[in-house]
């Protein structure tokens, strides 16, 4: 199990690496970041709601109310071209963040 | 059948946002639970487990409801602080001064006003008339763009008497701070100029703004009150 403070701190990577591909709503973007990650990485309500509020506030996503098939109004999610300029730079972060734990730790498979 | 959205309306009761934003976070939170437990249902979980780990994803409806709020609401603080009173205060103080410099190069000659009636000693005032006229409506421009922008009636209050704070800091903070600081300084003059110059600079430029200001003030109020009363 990966801790808090450092799930706290992939957030928002994991969220906007899951929107780079399609709009989704609060709990499809959930139930795909636990599916891709293997359970590693799970968001709750709590976690993720006020993440998606903030990124939405900053621009980042934009969310809009739509009707699914079933007649059930959902809160779907998508990638603003701001925030796809964002993602970028906090992947490159990211992987210098575990290319140096990776030399330092000198851990095979980070 | 569970009725989330009530369940959701009864424990983020606290959070204030905006009626119709409050309203779309609890269908949203709301939709997010159904789901869950839909998904625990399928998944073979009697009704009470579904409910009990649906509603386990959320330790604390306190602590979740202060972080949407400063989620949703800390940026628009900082914007419609912005919105409401700096902007109409910056531009209504250089509008104010533009329209003084104006009024000096091509104006009338001004008013001077010595603090012995007519006769002209010093201490003296000098009084720009039209530029004291030109201030009910910057005033009331200063109310229209505040009350415009949602602002409560102290900031636009604020907004309105934004062009006289500087010289209100002269007059009240860097002048009484000069005489105590500087030998030099006529200091039984000093008194009736200090007051000669709040009542030239301050008092009758604040009153004008106000003139202009505050019926548009109320007007607007008035009209976002019916407005409001309409839809409810």
């Amino acid at each position: 199990m990966i801790a808090p403070g450092i799930k706290r701190g992939t957030a928002e990577l994991a969220v906007l690496s899951v929107l780079e591909d399609e709009p989704l709503h609060g709990y499809e973007m959930a139930r795909r970041i636990a599916e891709q990650t293997h359970g590693a990485l799970r968001f709750t309500l709590a976690s993720l709601y006020p993440l998606l509020y903030k990124l939405e506030k900053r621009g980042w996503v934009c969310g809009s109310w739509e009707t699914s098939q079933t007649g059930r109004r959902r809160r779907c999610y998508r990638l603003t071209t701001e925030g796809r300029k964002k993602l970028a730079p906090i992947r490159q972060e990211w992987a210098e963040l575990f290319r140096a734990l990776k030399r330092l730790t000198k851990v095979s498979h980070a | 059948m569970h009725d989330w959205e009530a369940l959701v309306r009864e424990r983020v009761a606290g959070i204030s946002l905006e009626p119709e934003e409050l309203r779309e976070v609890i269908a949203e939170l709301a939709g997010h639970l159904e789901e869950t437990f839909e998904q625990f249902r399928r998944q073979g979980v009697t009704e009470v487990d579904a409910v009990e780990r649906t509603l386990s994803q959320v330790k604390s409806w306190q602590s979740l409801s202060r972080k949407i709020q400063i989620a949703r609401c800390q940026e628009n603080i900082m914007t419609n602080r912005v919105r409401q009173v700096w902007l109409p205060g910056f531009l209504m103080l250089f509008l104010s001064l533009i329209l003084l410099m104006v009024i000096q190069f091509i104006g009338p000659k001004p008013l001077f006003v010595s603090i012995q009636g007519w006769r002209m000693t010093a201490p003296v005032a000098v009084i720009y008339v039209p530029w004291l006229l030109s201030l009910l409506l910057v005033g009331a421009m200063g109310a229209y763009l505040a009350s415009r922008a949602g602002a409560s009636r102290r900031a636009t209050l604020l907004s309105i008497m934004f062009p006289v704070l500087p010289y209100s800091v002269f007059f009240v903070i860097w002048i009484p701070v000069s005489l105590i600081l500087d030998d030099h300084v006529g200091h039984n003059t000093m008194f009736s100029a200090l007051l000669m110059g709040l009542v030239a600079w301050v008092v009758l430029p604040g009153v004008a703004l106000l003139a202009g200001g505050l019926p548009v003030q109320i007007l607007k109020s008035r009209r976002r009150a019916s407005g409001q009363a309409a839809r409810a």
